[in-house]
């Protein structure tokens, strides 16, 4: 069923097309995220869905109701925004009632709702204190509250958690995704962090110059990207320009490499010049398990990143970086070294740009 | 964009308020502007100036004002920036102390501060206790009342100066850039006269102006102490001319728009305002 | 006086050191020279009798001659009603040309002219005060010739209570102006959004927000504006030659020697005045401070 509906959006700042042909279906409950680096439009799309840009073109509806150009005041949409935005004069349950009492809400209703939010986010015990008293992730439970309470048909969240510190932003990414699942409220996500995109949404729309480059699952938008744009900002992909050399075999040639696809060749002919991606947790080192392609190359570099260590090798002349787990007994190469790297055919993907 | 549906974009009710503002701010120097080009009965011209600017009395007052304002500046400095310095380099912990002082010079008005330095220094200066005298009187002779002027002027400029030379010396943070001079050998002199006074020129200027501003024309002190300089003259020049008066109070607007524009000009912007009139 | 604010605070201070003190002993001598010397006489002078002996006499002549309650009901109504009138008016001002959708050219232009204001005063602002509304002035003279209207026909007086108020407004609102613009500036543009996401309209949104969150810099800033006025001599002594007895102008008088027979009274009247602005000062930094914790 769908519950928000962005029929061919766009939006025009003078000479600038912010957002360019944007559609989408949002199921109710669904939880999407506008993923893309600042000035995709990502952010614009979410504030005329609020209500504080009116789209130049096209046609905004939730539940079939037409909202494109009604007063943000109007919409009974909630939006949590980056900087909190917390009214400094009023205490956590003032902010959080706040929504209601404008709506002459009875004020029992609405100390009830206080506190049911307050349990929710788990600031029970915070409701007399002001903004300034509170922590950055505790303020923006706080405000995550404030649009909740008004039961909005759709929430909106701006970069929420871009201004936390690194482990409160997957704690507290966690929380908001389980209140929103527990709620079963429609919640658009935008951010321009991918991982925190990956972990948190039902869908992904990444977004680049205005546009939208491709929709899908998480799943489908780390594995399947169908752009170089979605390969390279989606995780850490190697990306190379190749020639097709048999479509019916999957047969590419890298410089004079021939590499094996799966599919990616079904609509190329002969002699097309394509763009391919491999992730680097794809390739292994031949000496443990050999797949479809087995390639020559040299140890170019090798950075410890923790869990993972990335292996820089030079395959003909085109560099690859590929990553393989850590652990203890782990033998690594030296820089320098001459060895062999596989990856399987599903590995190479070809791109669709 | 027409300029008809440009002009429909600015809000009413603010377009009203500047245009009211702007009255109340131009309508006294546009009168006292016209009012001084009428000094010959159906001529409008400079006449007033002329009078004004010629007579002996008020090159010497005016002169003598620059001199005490120059002087109020060149001493604020000496005092003021190595304290400033001193205390973000060694010793925080006097920062609310001096801070504090910094603002007595509001609570206490130019008409009391001059009332109490008569009190004290009209008469000759003992050791406690003693009928031993240190100082003579300092309002007997000139040189003790220029002391006492400009120190009394020092201390209207202190909240504008010291407020001017600490958060210019907390923008450049002093402090680091000190220790990184002393990390590459510099020596204190270079230290202080190459890294920090030319990074906080901005600010010394802008407190320097704003000390111009207002010791130039200061009345209350000058009179009080009797020291010839250009408000008393102004003041009295006011009691029996009257054309002479407005240009010269033009002008002294005009004096104060240039360092109030200067001060815009290098800091973009971020000027201070003085008060306590 | 937009610069008053109270210690931030600083990096954590290295080992304290008492030699460290030395640094700052000039200041601290000039500070006592200056400062402190001439305001604990005018203290202790306060309440010494005229033969140097301890007395309360002068503090309870303040409050019991009637001149003095006087001169000090007029300074405070006139700084009372020119900082509330230019607190008023300077907000306005101050909001058109922030939050109130002016073209930022003219925002510039407000704040520099308002730069330059707050720093005029004294005697050349009174004589252009006397060349606007005084009985020939440009103002008065339009007034008549144009409209006519003689305003000094109808009870107007530039040398009264509202004539000084007026040309004390020349100073005020600008000031005000300056410490309100910034004020202005740190609304946030969220604020607003998340009030208007919330339903509230504009009116709603100035009534429950904005202005709540305003009050304190806004009360701050009238405190200043009322010290700025109180302690005001030469504007008021220029325009009207000491006809209007307001504080500064007694107390003036009493340092020309030229009224009372007890000099320690004048002492005591000069206390009454620092008292009052200390008090406004306190109230000052306290909404100051307040401020500050919620803007953080």
């Amino acid at each position: 069923m769908t519950h928000l509906t962005l029929k061919n959006i766009s939006k025009q700042f003078g000479d600038f097309a912010a957002v360019k042909d944007f559609d989408l279906d949002v199921k109710k409950g669904e939880f999407v995220s506008f993923l893309g680096p600042s000035g995709c439009g990502k952010t614009t799309t979410l504030r005329m869905i609020a209500g504080f840009e009116i789209p130049s073109h096209g046609k905004i509806t939730i539940n079939g109701n037409d909202i494109t150009e009604k007063a943000p005041s109007q919409r009974n949409v909630g939006m949590v925004f980056q900087s909190y935005a917390l009214f400094p004069n009023m205490t956590v349950a003032q902010n959080i009632g706040f929504g209601l009492r404008i709506r002459k809400e009875p004020e029992e209703k609405v100390q009830k709702r206080v506190s049911e939010m307050l349990e929710i986010i788990h600031l029970q015990e915070k409701g007399n204190s002001y903004p300034y008293q509170l922590s950055g992730g505790q303020q923006q439970r706080v405000a995550l509250a404030r649009a909740l309470a008004i039961r909005p048909e759709v929430l909106l969240l701006d970069e929420p958690l871009s201004a936390l510190d690194a482990k409160i932003r997957i704690s507290l990414r966690a929380e908001i995704r389980a209140i929103q699942r527990e709620l079963g409220i429609t919640a658009i996500y935008v951010t321009h962090d991918q991982e925190e995109a990956l972990s948190i949404s039902d869908r992904i729309v990444v977004m680049n110059m205005g546009k939208m480059e491709q929709v899908g699952t998480p799943f489908e938008i780390y594995n399947f990207p169908t752009t170089r744009f979605v390969a390279n900002f989606v995780g850490s992909l190697n990306t190379t320009d190749v020639e097709v050399s048999d479509v019916g075999q999957g047969l590419l040639n890298m410089n004079g490499i021939l590499l094996r696809t799966a599919e990616g060749t079904m609509n190329k002919k002969k002699g097309d010049k394509v763009k391919i991606a491999i992730r680097p947790e794809r390739f292994n080192f031949a000496s443990e398990q050999k797949k479809d392609n087995v390639l020559d190359c040299t140890v170019e570099n090798i950075t410890f990143l923790g869990a993972v260590v990335r292996i820089q090798v030079k395959i003909g002349d085109t560099k690859f970086n590929m990553d393989t787990f850590n652990n203890p007994f782990l033998e690594l190469p030296k820089i320098g070294d001459k060895d062999q790297v596989t990856c399987s055919k599903e590995a190479v993907l070809v791109l669709s740009d | 964009m027409s300029l008809l549906s440009r002009l429909r974009r600015v809000p009413f009710w603010s377009a009203v308020w500047f245009i009211l503002g702007a009255l109340y701010f131009i309508l006294p120097l546009l009168a006292t502007f016209e009012f001084s080009l009428s000094m010959e009965r159906d001529v409008v011209g400079f006449k007033a100036y002329e009078v004004a600017f010629a007579d002996k009395e008020f090159l010497q007052t005016f002169g003598y004002s620059i001199f005490l304002a120059s002087m109020t500046i060149i001493m604020s400095i000496i005092l003021i920036v190595p304290t400033a310095y001193w205390i973000r380099l060694r010793l925080p912990e006097a920062r609310r102390l001096v801070e504090f002082i910094t603002l007595l010079p509001f609570v206490i008005p130019a008409i009391i501060l001059v009332f109490g330095l008569i009190r004290v220094y009209s008469a000759p200066l003992n050791v406690p206790f003693t009928d031993l005298t240190i100082i003579q009187p300092l309002t007997n002779y000139k040189f003790g009342t220029n002391i006492l002027i400009i120190g009394g002027y020092m201390v209207l400029g202190l909240p504008y100066m010291y407020r001017s030379v600490d958060t210019g010396m907390r923008t450049v943070d002093v402090r680091t850039l000190t220790e990184a001079a002393q990390s590459l050998g510099a020596s204190w002199y270079t230290i202080v006269v190459r890294v920090i006074l030319p990074n906080v020129r901005t600010a010394l200027l802008s407190g320097a102006l704003l000390t111009f501003a207002i010791v130039v024309g200061e009345v209350v002190l000058a009179s009080f102490l009797g020291v010839k300089a250009f408000g008393p003259y102004l003041f009295l020049l006011g009691q029996h001319r009257a054309y002479e008066p407005a240009a010269l109070s033009f002008t002294s607007f005009l004096l104060t728009w240039a360092a109030m524009g200067i001060i815009q000009l290098v800091t973009g912007g971020q000027g201070q305002v003085a008060g306590g009139h | 006086m937009t610069q008053i604010a109270l210690p931030d605070t600083q990096m954590p201070p290295p080992r304290s050191n008492l030699k460290n003190w030395i640094g700052v002993v000039p200041f601290l001598i000039f500070a006592i020279l200056f400062i402190f010397l001439p305001s604990v006489r005018l203290f202790i002078g306060s309440f010494t009798n005229e033969e140097g002996r301890f007395t309360l006499a002068n503090v309870t002549q303040l409050f019991t001659e009637k001149y003095i309650l006087n001169s000090y009901w007029l300074s405070i109504k006139i700084s009372a009603i020119t900082a509330l009138g230019g607190g008023i008016f300077g907000f306005l001002l101050a909001y058109s040309v922030t939050v109130g959708g002016l073209p930022r050219p003219l925002r510039s232009a407000l704040i520099t002219f308002s730069g330059v204001a707050s720093n005029f005063a004294g005697v050349p602002l009174a004589f252009a005060f006397v060349s606007t509304l005084g009985r020939t002035g440009f103002i008065t003279s339009v007034l008549k010739d144009v409209f006519g209207f003689a305003i000094y026909d109808h009870g107007f007086n530039l040398y009264s209570f509202l004539g000084l108020s007026l040309t004390y407004m020349y100073f005020q609102f600008p000031l005000m102006v300056l410490i309100m613009a910034p004020a202005l500036d740190g609304l946030k543009k969220e604020w607003r959004e998340a009030a208007e996401n919330l339903g509230a309209t504009s009116t709603q949104y100035w009534l429950r927000i904005a202005l709540p969150v305003l009050l304190p810099s806004i009360l701050g800033a009238m405190i200043l504006l009322f010290g700025n006025a109180f302690g005001a001599y030469a504007t008021a002594y220029a325009l009207t030659g000491g006809r209007l007895p307001i504080i500064t102008i007694q107390i003036g008088a009493q340092v020309r020697g030229d009224v009372l027979h007890n000099p320690n009274l004048g002492n005591a009247m000069a206390m009454g005045m620092v008292f009052i602005m200390a008090i406004s000062l306190a109230g000052y930094s306290w909404l100051q401070a307040k401020t500050e914790r919620w803007l953080k």
